[in-house]
């Protein structure tokens, strides 16, 4: 075990004595939410050059009110009231005829307009928008334009048109005025937290009114802390293994140490290399918000779960490299073998997403229970905000602890036969023969 | 008593057997040379008693124990290729290397032996920074400075110059002398007669020789004749009785074919040319390994 000791001593030092670990540290979290910065600084980065939209109205009842309530949005929304300065684009309608001998031609010659920049869009509209019958082509309304999908306009006239139709099929039916405003509110479904006794008076919290942004920032920030950890902590064995063997250290070694406890101690430094990191942002995290009177927002439930799960994922893939690196005999095998050997880890940043939304759902819940998966998707969807059953995390802990324990096994063995074996690229045919035969 | 003992050990890896049911013991206390061409299961032999290679078949003892599972601290290890990690400093290292090994600090034994070779000087320098030489010889550090019983040096002497050879040679003469086992492989053949007081052969896995330099050399007999002559070698050819001879330029050697006459040889020279110097001697280590695993075996090994 001394000897384990002394070994986890050397690998832990080499790592975090360099300079390129304290500027792993600072840049990891800049690195990880640098296109959640990028976004809001380039929030305020809008094109204000004006756009202009040819509408043409089949209908005869759309293009005069479109064409207003540009002007309105226009002299509200485009300069800034302050300053003065220009900080929307101003929407520009024109209303033309429909060329009824030939649609296609006119929307051909639109077309190539938009294409040479004259135009930014433009918008049709069918004869029977206000009462929809018939085919689609005659209700229906259509924007063409480079973008259109993500278009801000299309949006807005969305937004603007639909509530007008509806306000005048209202009328039609004999409502009108405030019945008629009554009839359109819409109601926007207020997300609130849980309302909550204060244990020392007794007296009963009001909920918070809770964002989007805070309900997916506890588990977002938690999966991308695992992430970057791993990726501090494990990721490096493959490498340092590799280089460890090629390089004839690890012949020099053996002399002294037993292959299991090689491994061991380049997992267990790999293991402190990343708790050492977890702990800088976990304690700087909670010293942060306590500065800035969000404790909270602070999910001190699930730390323990988060560092259990760390520990049990470090271990699993930790020993996954270290076994592969132990196999690999030049940097281009260690380079062959990163994806594969970090699938465990990059799976689960494809699919975060969907599993938050839905963490009950049965894709996250199998997929969570997958041993491979487990510590990065479990935590995941037991920070989320939505309530997993309470066995599931236990579950998962107890089906990763045994595969870990399997994984450090057969790593193991793949070790002791590896690291000796020189020539020609790692097959896998080679180690799951070593793993299994020995 | 033994440090080592060997019995019918075979190892092979895929199709290449690469030690064929091998024996052999060490005794304490000496030092004992191992030859071999390369690639002949030397270094094979060598990780088989670190415990690094488990034998196939066989069993291996030192001190008297099975190896299998327990660990090496006793025995110290100085592998053929030289593995120091680059980025650290020499004393780091070897005090590293030291404690993994012994599991005590062993700042005294290194800072004795960096002084002895050295290398004190050195010794807040990363390993990186140093020569080829310098670095074998904190290798050599490493290997010795937890003061282990038995010292495994494969090719100890390799890339060095013949000041650091005798450096070398000097330190494992004092290590002996102290009461250590010194294994050791070796291509220089001279090294090897001067210092081992066993010699062992490997030749394709199977053992060819074991035995004190003399008792090797009396297996061969007194079948050298070395001679300087006038002429030099151009003089020497067709002469009756002779099997080989091997031009060293001032000096030939003409191995005697078994049973002839020496006496006879030597008139048939001197009627030829004037003789300055002749000596009826035992086979060389280098002329004895060449027998066994140069051209000359192989040809006869083809017929």
């Amino acid at each position: 075990m001394c000897k384990i000791l002394r070994f986890v001593k050397r690998e832990y030092l080499a790592a975090v004595k360099t300079k390129g670990f304290i500027i792993m540290l600072l840049l990891m979290p800049v690195l990880m939410g640098g296109s959640g910065i990028a976004m809001y600084l380039l929030q305020g980065q809008v094109d204000t050059t004006d756009k202009r939209v040819v509408i043409i109205d089949r209908s005869g009842i759309v293009s005069n009110m479109v064409l207003k309530a540009a002007e309105e949005r226009n002299s509200a929304a485009v300069f800034d009231k302050e300053n003065g300065k220009k900080i929307q684009p101003a929407y520009v309608f024109e209303a033309i005829e429909a060329e009824e001998a030939d649609p296609q031609a006119q929307r051909l010659a639109l077309s190539n307009r938009v294409r040479e920049g004259n135009l930014h869009a433009f918008l049709e509209v069918g004869p029977n928008v206000l009462h929809p019958t018939g085919e689609q082509s005659v209700f229906g309304i259509k924007y063409y334009g480079k973008n259109a999908a993500i278009d801000n306009i299309r949006n807005w006239l969305n937004n603007t048109i639909n509530p007008y139709l509806r306000k005048i099929r209202l009328q039609e039916a004999g409502v009108e005025g405030a019945k008629a405003d009554e009839i359109m509110t819409w109601h926007q479904v207020q997300a609130m937290g849980l309302v909550s006794m204060d244990e020392e008076t007794g007296e009963i919290k009001e909920a918070r009114k809770t964002g989007e942004a805070e309900a997916i920032l506890v588990p977002v920030v938690l999966f991308f802390l695992m992430f970057m950890l791993v990726m501090m902590g494990a990721m490096p064995l493959l490498q340092s293994t590799m280089e460890e063997k090629t390089q004839r250290i690890a012949e020099v070694l053996l002399g002294s140490l037993q292959p299991h406890q090689f491994m061991a101690g380049k997992v267990i430094g790999g293991l402190l290399v990343s708790l050492t990191g977890a702990s800088v942002y976990v304690v700087g995290g909670i010293f942060f918000m306590n500065r800035f009177g969000l404790t909270d927002f602070i999910p001190f439930h699930m730390i323990p779960w988060f560092f259990t799960f760390l520990i049990l994922e470090i271990v699993m893939v930790g020993s996954i490299l270290a076994a592969l690196g132990s196999a690999c005999n030049d940097p281009k095998d260690a380079q062959n073998l990163t994806f594969p050997a970090m699938f465990p880890v990059f799976f689960p940043m494809f699919i975060f997403m969907p599993v938050l939304q839905e963490p009950t759902s049965a894709f996250a819940t199998w997929l969570s229970m997958f041993p491979l998966f487990t510590p990065m998707l479990m935590l995941i969807r037991k920070a989320a905000p939505v309530g997993i059953p309470a066995w599931q995390p236990w579950v998962g802990l107890i089906e990763v602890v045994l595969f870990t324990a399997f994984v450090v096994w057969v790593g193991g063995r793949v070790f002791r036969v590896g690291i000796l074996m020189q020539g020609g690229p790692p097959k896998l045919s080679n180690i799951l023969k070593w793993a299994f035969r020995g | 008593m033994n440090v080592v003992e060997i019995e019918n050990v075979t190892k092979t890896f895929g199709s290449v057997t690469a030690v064929d049911d091998l024996s052999l013991n060490v005794p304490k206390g000496c030092i004992y040379g191992f030859i071999g061409p390369n690639g002949s299961g030397k270094t094979t032999t060598l990780r088989m008693i670190m415990n690094i290679f488990y034998p196939d078949s066989g069993i291996i003892r030192t001190f008297g124990e099975e190896m299998k599972g327990t660990s090496t601290d006793r025995i110290g290890y100085l592998p053929e290729e030289r593995g120091m990690y680059k980025k650290m400093k020499v004393r780091d290292l070897l005090l590293f290397y030291g404690e993994l090994k012994s599991g005590r600090k062993v700042n005294k034994e290194v800072d004795y032996w960096l002084d002895r070779l050295e290398l004190t000087d050195w010794g807040n320098k990363k390993i990186e920074t140093l020569s080829k030489g310098m670095g074998q010889k904190v290798q050599f550090i490493s290997t010795i400075a937890s003061k282990p019983e038995l010292i495994i040096l494969d090719e100890p002497f390799t890339g060095l110059d013949p000041v650091n050879v005798e450096v070398i040679k000097n330190a494992v003469l004092e290590l002996r002398s102290e009461g250590s086992t010194v294994i050791f492989s070796t291509h220089d053949m001279n090294v090897a007669e001067k210092m081992c007081d066993f010699i062992f052969m490997i030749f394709k896995g199977k053992k060819v020789l074991d035995g004190t330099l003399v008792s090797i050399q009396d297996k061969y007999g007194s079948d050298t004749l070395r001679v300087r002559t006038k002429g030099g070698r151009s003089t020497l050819d067709s002469l009756e009785g002779v099997d080989k001879i091997t031009d060293f330029g001032q000096l030939q050697e003409l191995r005697i074919h078994p049973g002839s006459d020496h006496q006879k040889i030597l008139s048939s020279i001197m009627a030829r040319t004037q003789i300055y110097s002749f000596e009826l001697a035992k086979p060389t280590l280098y002329d004895i390994f060449l027998r066994i695993a140069g051209p000359e075996a192989k040809e006869e090994a083809d017929v």
